[in-house]
């Protein structure tokens, strides 16, 4: 065979092996019918009877939020089993990716998880990194587990009464949105049909300040608030209307309440109202939509608003509703859509803040697809209305902060990891003084062990690989959707970005490339490694001339990259394969498709022969941070001398220095060989000229300024 | 002779040696955001003249988002368009590009490369703060 026909066979199998890859994610970016979210007969288009064994029928949806019932038959009667619900039905909480995992979740009639289904994800970790068996794994955690336990991921706790689920290494984020979407979703069904009861809590005692505030007035105290929906926000092109803009307040307190209504009409609902009942007014000011609805029908729920207050959802039914005619605050706007809602539960107090929430479908302008989103303003009744004022309210922290507290230490070591290299380089013209040509300890001790860290603790340990999808995923968020808890969900990335963006500004991303980054590391620790075990005669640098043209490749790759993403995230992710981090750290090279450990095992067996192939001639993240190091402030020194000198030129592993003697600041890893050089008069042909000129004449050497030359002999005038 | 110091020649804009901080920052901002020069029309009349017109597009552009009528996709690809032109354009007229620390004065030959990186930066973020802009006032429709 020739080795044209060879190398064709290999690139066939190489494909054939990735679209293998690639077949394994199949709930990646999954085509759901639209009949799913919309359909009264979700289990006609959903797969309910996996989630719920043994379940032959399944009920229309129902309730609010929506779910449906399974039944067994049994001697021809439909026996209840439990209850099927889609977790976009309920939440719209968003992934890694931004979007949230469709799951359809089935839980017993005792409120025991019982099935768990993931229908659709957009999370590109799991697309080709990580084996989506992996999160159905995650999921049959929760199975016989009870929806009302205090389930988080991590460890358990028996002493707080916390149980653990195993997160998914490289994918936690992913695992922590996921799990807050398997208990919300399941405690909002569970609260429904009774089996978790809503938590009870203290009532406010109001204070009648027989005062009557106008709008003004209750709008900056804060008894009336606003919630407004642009069109943008629910996918829709932009128009000077908003989609809604509404007010909304609390009427049992008193002095609100009558300055809304006026004293006959507060007086008149409030004794049409029962212990426990709590009245809120909602008035529509511009908008194109209507809070109450087009499709309410008499008898059913009005799907457009809600009350949230914790984990406790509020609906409200025809029944729950009263005709709201004016508002007697003078100043209020004109309005053209107006409500009265009762909240008929002792498990809401107007003494704790509560959230009113518009429920709306957001349409994804790329697939046309609608998802569930919500909108919500948060209301807490002034501490002047209330006996005692507000009570203390401890709010949960959110996510992010979870994660950052309970990986403290690690987030502690990793950040003075980076802080020592950063002094370590910025220390740099002592290091290099006390090295010399043959003994560059002082500096590579330090540089050895970055790596060694780095390797060991930030790759493997911590997964904290910086990759080009990250630039790819912040460049979106900038252009769509930014949202800070995203990035702060994986604080050893967070971190990990700040150093490469201060030190590429400052040095050039070669402190990044050449001393920091996990892979980097392993390349050239392979090279030297290599080296030492005798395989050295073997080693080799590509020639100048081709090193100058192969390293535009990289650059080539780059753009590509993010040319592909804007028309395609899932498709750019899936060719920034082209960098074999996650093969080598997040996965693990055996726990990948061959292709994909023949690829980074290719790369890495290949280090040891040639310095950093993949960082010269591939690494995508390495050309986009190539490009702002034109820009950085303090390059590496030089000499008029180096313009025909070629003593750096020759041994800098980077080929970066030109035949001029210039340095190419895009493609330098500050290795420091050179400065090593630049200080040393035994190496430095300058300086060995000038030291072997004084010695000659007998002149004293005197130390080398930070020119990188000798400091000039000033001839004292002579003693008069 | 060539400087080894810089990784290109060294070159002086012609506001080199102005006098004053607010006089060289006004300059600067100048030499940022108008890439023409009289010499550079001199040199390239065709593409000088077709820049012109791109650069006056682009602006009618930003104007026309503003006014909430473009989709971020075409303000976008409308972006990257004048950002490769703006590369030619430069390479004639302000063959030149800043070396080392921000706050100084020392300047270079550009180098192809050079240039590409120093418009899409800055480009990168002049876009992102009137995209961000628009954005945030409701007028960019994503």
């Amino acid at each position: 065979m020739s080795s044209l026909a060879a190398l064709r066979n290999l690139a066939l199998a190489l494909a054939c092996g990735l679209l293998a890859g690639f077949a394994q994610a199949n709930s990646y970016e999954a085509k759901l019918p639209p009949e799913l979210t919309s359909s009264p007969r979700m289990c006609d288009y959903a797969p309910c009877a996996d989630v719920i064994p043994g379940a032959d029928s399944f009920s229309e949806r129902k309730g609010q939020p929506s779910y449906v019932e399974a039944y067994k038959t049994v001697d021809g009667q439909k026996k209840l089993l439990g209850y099927v619900m889609l977790s976009t039905d309920i939440t719209d909480i968003p992934a890694y990716s931004g979007k949230p995992v469709v799951t359809l979740i089935g839980m017993d009639t005792s409120g025991h998880f019982a099935g768990v289904k993931v229908l659709k994800h957009s999370e590109p970790i799991l697309l080709l990194g990580i084996p989506e068996e992996a999160l159905i794994e995650f999921n049959n955690q929760y199975l016989g587990k009870f929806v009302g336990d205090n389930i988080e991921i991590g460890r358990s706790r028996p002493e707080e009464n916390i149980i653990g689920l195993d997160a998914i290494t490289g994918a936690t984020v992913t695992v922590i949105a996921q799990n807050q979407v398997m208990m919300l979703s399941g405690g909002e069904i569970a609260k429904q049909v009774g089996i978790l009861k809503p938590t009870i809590r203290p009532q406010a005692k109001f204070i009648d300040t027989k005062s009557a505030p106008n709008w003004q007035q209750l709008v900056e105290e804060g008894s009336v608030k606003r919630l407004i929906v642009s069109a943008e926000e629910v996918g829709l092109p932009h128009r000077d209307k908003p989609y809604i803009d509404m007010w909304f307040g609390y009427l049992n307190q008193p002095t609100v309440g009558r300055a809304i209504l006026g004293d006959g009409p507060y007086n008149s609902l409030m004794s049409r109202l029962k212990e426990g009942d709590h009245a809120l007014f909602m008035i529509r000011t511009d908008g194109v939509e209507s809070f109450k609805g087009s499709g309410f029908v008499r008898g059913g729920i009005y799907d457009r608003v809600q009350v949230r207050q914790e984990r406790d959802a509020f609906t409200f039914r025809d029944t729950d509703y009263y005709n709201l005619y004016g508002i007697a605050a003078p100043g209020a706007p004109a309005f053209n859509e107006s409500a009265i809602f009762i909240v008929r539960s002792k498990a809401f107090s107007a003494a704790y803040p509560w959230k009113l929430v518009f429920l709306a479908n957001k349409m994804d302008k790329a697939t046309g697809a609608k998802t569930f989103a919500n909108f919500d303003t948060e209301y807490w009744l002034p501490a002047a209305y209330m006996e005692g004022g507000r009570p203390t309210v401890v709010k949960p922290d959110p996510v992010w902060l979870k994660i950052w507290k309970d990986r403290i230490v690690s987030i502690v070591a990793f950040t003075a990891l980076l802080v020592a290299i950063a002094v370590v380089y910025a220390s740099r013209d002592t290091l290099v003084r006390r090295s010399t040509r043959k003994n560059k300890w002082p500096v590579n001790a330090f540089k050895y062990a970055g790596w060694v860290v780095s390797i060991g603790f930030v790759g493997f340990g911590l997964l904290a690989q910086p990759s080009i999808t990250q630039v790819l995923t912040w460049f979106h968020s900038l252009l769509f959707q930014w949202k800070w808890e995203l990035f702060l969900s994986d604080p050893f990335i967070f971190i990990f970005w700040i150093f490469i963006i201060v030190t590429v500004f400052l040095w050039g991303r070669g402190l990044f490339c050449g001393w920091a980054c996990p892979f980097g590391s392993l390349s050239e620790l392979l090279y030297k490694v290599g080296g030492w075990v005798g395989l050295k005669r073997f080693q080799f640098k590509v020639p100048k001339p081709l090193h100058d043209k192969l390293k535009w490749i990289k650059y080539g790759i780059f753009f590509g990259l993010l040319a592909v993403s804007m028309f395609s995230m899932g498709l750019a992710e899936k060719l920034a394969e082209v960098e074999p981090f996650k093969t080598t750290f997040l996965v693990g090279l055996f726990n990948r498709s061959w292709p994909y450990t023949l690829f980074a095992a290719g790369l890495l067996g290949l280090s040891i022969f040639t310095e950093r192939p993949f960082c010269k001639y591939l690494c995508p993240l390495g050309a986009g941070l190539a490009m702002p190091s034109t820009f950085r402030w303090f390059g590496l020194k030089r000499k008029q001398e180096c313009d025909t000198c070629k003593a750096c030129a020759v041994g800098c592993g980077s080929s970066a220095i030109d035949k001029d003697g210039r340095i190419d600041q895009r493609e330098c890893l500050l290795c420091l060989d050179c400065m090593v050089y630049y200080y040393e008069d035994h190496a430095c042909p300058p300086l060995a000229q000038e030291r072997k000129r004084r010695t000659k004449a007998g002149l004293p050497l005197t130390p080398i300024g930070a020119n990188g030359y000798y400091i000039p002999i000033k001839p004292m005038p002579a003693a008069k | 002779m060539v400087n080894p110091t810089m990784p290109t020649d060294p070159v002086d804009p012609p506001y080199a040696g102005r006098e004053g901080l607010i006089g060289r920052f006004a300059a600067e901002a100048w030499d940022h955001l108008w890439p023409w020069s009289r010499a550079g029309f001199q040199r390239q009349r065709a593409v000088q003249a077709a820049g012109v017109a791109l650069g006056v597009a682009a602006s009618v552009m930003w104007i026309v988002a503003a006014m909430g009528r473009l989709e971020a996709g075409a303000v976008i690809g409308w972006w990257f368009g004048w950002s490769v032109f703006e590369v030619i354009v430069r390479l004639g007229a302000k063959p030149y590009v800043k070396e080392g620390p921000w706050w100084g004065a020392r300047y270079r030959a550009a180098s192809v490369m050079d240039m590409i990186c120093y418009v899409s930066f800055k480009n990168l973020l002049i876009g992102a703060v009137l995209f961000l802009s628009l954005k945030s006032f409701g007028l960019l429709t994503v």
